[in-house]
């Protein structure tokens, strides 16, 4: 709703009120954004970029926007591109790069100190990590329909458009991730 | 439902996700304890994984950081609105009375290659034009080896004093057997 408003907006020529109504719409989307970014890319400082790009686009684009679709499902839809492109771009650049955990090391650093005790701290780092590994060994499409549903809060309808599956299709893989990270999570 | 009417796990995975269960999912749920702790599982587990990746995303990106982050989203979108900004021509070097320095190596290579490409074309057209040069030389050569046919085939044709030459001409070269047959016609 608020996407058409902004659209209606820009088409009128009054950009500065679509930019003003375009910083709530981001206000609204942007954890839900930032989350779904997060577990496609693993990286905060790439998460933060394809989110920013995202966003960017959207208002560049919106007069694009159709409205018999959600404004969710075309955000997502864009960001999940944006996230996808990154990810290539990252594999060529890093291919003959040795990995270094360094946002895994950053993140045991931050939970750490939460005015819990270091034992209770251990122990949740050793589960998010577990957590964490076994969603990243999920095969691609069942990775990325179990973020989408799971994280981005979508339909399988709604993933089915975003990802271009029908929703069949999507049911599938949602059962298969949610089989294959019981197996590995219920032990 | 299957056969023996509990919820099968795609149809538990289903409800647990966004499908709304039947009236009868409901009553079932209410029954067996053996789906109702299938279900309790499941969700217990996507819980869990949901809460993990808050807490990371949480400890990564606390609120200030996500302020940052949409100011500059608005930044850029203010960025994009703004024409774009026309850079003049750089005239201030040419009035600040410094001569203006072009590469001089590339000026030097230029010069050398036409001053070379002049020297080999006029030493073209000498080589050509001068008499001791080759092309002329040939057609002399050529010339000089024709007179071969004995002079009395062409007497009637010349004057006296032009046969006369020839016959001078040929006393000085090198080849007297051209001459036998005026000699033989010379009364002795």
């Amino acid at each position: 709703m608020v996407a058409a408003e902004i659209k209606a907006l820009v088409l009128a020529g009054q950009r500065d009120a679509a930019r003003d109504l375009f910083a709530e719409l981001v206000v609204g989307q942007q954890r839900r954004a930032i989350r779904l970014a997060y577990q496609y890319l693993r990286d905060p400082h790439d998460a933060d970029e394809a989110v920013q790009d995202a966003f960017v686009k959207v208002f560049t684009h919106i007069t694009t926007y159709r409205e018999d679709m959600p404004f969710e499902v075309w955000f997502t839809r864009i960001l999940v591109n944006g996230c996808l492109d990154l990810r290539k771009a990252r594999f060529r650049r890093l291919r003959w790069v040795l990995p270094i955990e360094a946002s895994e090391a950053t993140a045991a650093a931050d939970v750490a100190g939460g005015g819990r005790s270091v034992e209770d701290t251990l122990v949740t780092q050793a589960r998010l990590r577990e957590i964490a590994a076994a969603v990243d060994q999920l095969p691609e499409r069942q990775r990325s329909v179990f973020v989408l549903c799971h994280f981005g809060d979508q339909t399988t309808t709604q993933v089915s458009q975003i990802l271009g599956l029908s929703e069949a299709t999507v049911r599938v893989h949602l059962f298969r991730a949610v089989h294959r990270l019981r197996r590995l999570l219920e032990r | 439902m299957t056969r023996n009417s509990h919820l099968s796990d795609h149809r538990l995975i289903e409800v647990c996700f966004d499908a709304v269960p039947t009236a009868a999912e409901n009553l079932h749920f209410n029954t067996c304890d053996r789906c109702s702790a299938r279900r309790s599982r499941l969700q217990r587990l996507l819980r869990e994984v949901s809460d993990a990746a808050s807490v990371e995303v949480d400890q990564l990106f606390p609120p200030q950081r996500l302020a940052t982050h949409r100011a500059r989203i608005l930044h850029r979108i203010d960025q994009n609105s703004r024409p774009g900004r026309v850079i003049a021509f750089p005239t201030a070097h040419a009035s600040d009375g410094r001569p203006l320095r072009t590469r001089p190596a590339t000026r030097w290579i230029a010069g050398a290659a036409a001053a070379g490409l002049a020297v080999g074309m006029l030493a073209g057209h000498l080589v050509r034009d001068l008499p001791g040069g080759r092309t002329q030389r040939r057609p002399a050569i050529r010339t000089a080896a024709k007179p071969t046919h004995p002079p009395a085939f062409r007497a009637g044709l010349l004057s006296d004093e032009e046969f006369l030459g020839q016959i001078e001409n040929a006393l000085d070269g090198p080849d007297l057997a051209v001459l036998r047959p005026l000699d033989d016609l010379t009364p002795r």
